[in-house]
């Protein structure tokens, strides 16, 4: 894909875009990190029924959709802020693969906060491995895309 | 995939659905002995409604049924929730501040907020202390009220005998040397037996019972979770009654599986006694009913495995099938979430419909759309069981039109007039139910005291 900036489009992104992009990857990669070991931790409960793993994923999930909406809202500014510039595809399903990411996760937390066995299992789990393999593949994407944004 | 999206739809559309109302279900079909039970969901967002608790108006009061007349014998308690008569006719008010449980969840924290909306808005905190109340010719005007005994780690249940006041703190029973007629208590309490408390004491009532003997006592203890969220290690010893020897302290579970149990009462003349239960939530609004049953020795009454005999919870990992095998059905439903608490059998005279029956204080639901229990009831007793409908005695503590609580009732009690003490603890009053227009003639002779089989 060929990407043309304008030289004035250029002044804008490596100033106040470069920053943005630095933060928003930042932000970016916490709810995947989180998401996937909220995971980790439904394989454990599975594997055991001990309930230290149930908790510990469902305040991971918490925390992976706190990041997650900051991560969206730098992410929208980042977005205002040049949106004017040529963009590859690459960013319009970051944007819709991060929001159905957050949404399944949001219907996780609820899921999670059943009490007992069926916290996890079946639904639980599922949802935990989805969400935490679009967000891997969301922070690819928005990578690649800011890589060739850049170059 | 094509079941977990059905799950994932049929647990959205319920959560939807359930947003404003429960489904459609007739509520008394869960009263008796048969209860109809119909199938568990599991919601995304579990029905919770609870109403804000604003106090009573000046003027206002419960509603009884008819024939019936309702006084306040005692306000400006904080949070009474238990009743106790001594011999003398001194009436005991527990009043009780729940112990802070740790957050666990962040559900913990929306839940803490929502429930808590219920609390009296503005009216006086908690506290751990036992008022003693006397109205000894019983015009329901109260000669005095003190406070017998202060800073008590959240005590719910009470009992004299034999020259001792036994109260069960939450972490366990201390005893009182007390003479009725006494109206402070400085000694020093002794410990009699721990009770199992700790870090996370979810459900904190301990109420208790003297056998008809007085040698032994009896305390609950409710379990330490909904449905063992907390893992199995934290339920030790927990959703039992224990067997407590009044002279040596020693302790053991005399039945178990009974999640919430509170308020033991023996039927009068037997070494038969019962309780109130408050069953598993979040199953939902017309599961599991809540039941009063007389308890067996070394009996399991199904939690957290089982529900009403052997309804599996789909929630309980691992299960137990031997454990399942052996529950034991409750004698007596009482409908799903009403919450009871207080149990008190009538054997005086003063209104001849009620005797031999039993009293019950229903809290009241938060874990359904439409209101329910918020109310005293009578259940009818023949032979000694629970028998026939269930009839509302006490209600007006919720205006659900208004979304306003007054009050809600907790504990049961019968006066040495024959009269019926309603302890309400968000309404910060003592109630008393005596039939209408009736005036106290002389007292009549103190009860027998409890005294222990030498």
């Amino acid at each position: 894909m060929v990407e043309y900036l304008p030289d004035d489009e250029r002044v804008r992104v490596g100033r106040g875009g470069g920053a943005l992009d630095a933060l928003h990857a930042l932000l970016g990669a916490f709810p995947a990190a989180y998401f996937l070991l909220a995971f980790l931790m439904d394989i454990a409960f599975a594997r055991t029924a001990y309930w230290m793993w149930a908790d510990f994923s469902i305040w991971l999930i918490t925390a992976g959709l706190v990041a997650g909406a900051l991560a969206v809202l730098v992410g929208i500014v980042d977005w205002l802020v040049r949106r004017n510039s040529t963009r590859g595809h690459g960013w319009n399903w970051h944007a819709l693969i991060t929001i159905v990411a957050l949404l399944l996760g949001l219907l996780n937390a609820f899921i999670h906060s059943r009490d007992g066995w069926t916290a996890v299992v079946p639904e639980g789990i599922i949802l935990s491995g989805v969400t935490a393999l679009l967000l891997i593949v969301v922070a690819f994407l928005g990578a690649a895309s800011s890589r060739r944004a850049a170059g | 995939m094509s079941r977990l999206r059905n799950l994932l739809l049929a647990g959205l559309a319920a959560s939807f659905a359930g947003a404003c109302s429960d489904p459609a279900f007739d509520d008394s079909s869960q009263i008796g002995p048969d209860p109809v039970l119909p199938r568990p969901t599991q919601f995304l967002i579990p029905p919770i409604n609870v109403a804000p608790g604003k106090g009573w108006p000046a003027g206002k009061t419960p509603t009884v049924a008819s024939g019936l007349e309702i006084k306040a014998l005692a306000t400006g308690l904080t949070h009474p929730r238990f009743i106790y008569v001594l011999p003398n006719g001194d009436i005991l008010a527990v009043q009780a501040k729940p112990p802070a449980e740790p957050v666990k969840r962040p559900k913990d924290l929306v839940f803490g907020y929502v429930i808590g909306k219920a609390d009296s808005t503005g009216g006086p905190r908690p506290d751990n202390r036992i008022s003693l109340i006397r109205d000894a010719n019983g015009d329901g005007t109260p000669e005095l009220q003190t406070v017998l005994l202060d800073n008590l780690n959240a005590p719910f249940g009470v009992a004299f005998v034999d020259g001792t006041l036994y109260v069960a703190n939450t972490d366990g029973i201390v005893a009182f040397p007390y003479t009725p007629g006494q109206t402070k208590i400085t000694a020093p309490p002794r410990v009699l037996a721990p009770l199992p408390a700790g870090a996370i004491n979810h459900h904190w009532t301990k109420s208790l019972v003297a056998s008809p003997d007085g040698s032994k006592l009896y305390a609950t203890v409710g379990s330490n979770s909904n449905i063992v969220e907390n893992g199995f290690d934290a339920e030790r010893g927990r959703a039992s009654v224990w067997e407590i020897d009044r002279r040596t302290g020693a302790g053991r579970e005399f039945a178990s599986g009974l999640r919430n149990p509170n308020s033991p009462a023996f039927y009068p003349g037997t070494n038969t006694f019962f309780v109130v239960v408050n069953e598993r939530d979040e199953l939902g609004a017309h599961l599991v009913p809540d039941y009063l049953t007389s308890v067996r020795e070394g009996g399991f009454y199904g939690w957290p495995y089982s529900y009403y005999g052997q309804h599996l919870d789909p929630r309980v990992k691992p299960q137990n099938s031997l454990k399942v095998a052996a529950a034991i059905k409750p004698d007596y439903a009482l409908g799903s979430h009403v919450a009871p608490l207080g149990l008190t059998f009538y054997s005086a005279s003063l209104m001849p419909q009620f005797r031999g029956g039993a009293f019950i204080g229903e809290h009241g639901s938060w874990d359904r759309h439409n209101f329910y229990g918020y109310k005293v009831v009578y259940v009818p007793f023949a032979g000694g069981r629970p028998s026939g409908t269930a009839l509302d005695v006490v209600t007006g503590f919720i205006d659900a039109e208004a979304d306003r609580t007054f009050g809600r009732p907790v504990g049961v009690a019968v006066d040495r007039f024959g009269a019926l003490l309603i302890a309400d603890d968000f309404g910060n009053a003592i109630w008393r139910v005596t039939p209408a227009g009736w005036k106290p003639g002389p007292a009549p002779a103190p009860a027998a005291p409890v005294t222990a089989a030498r």
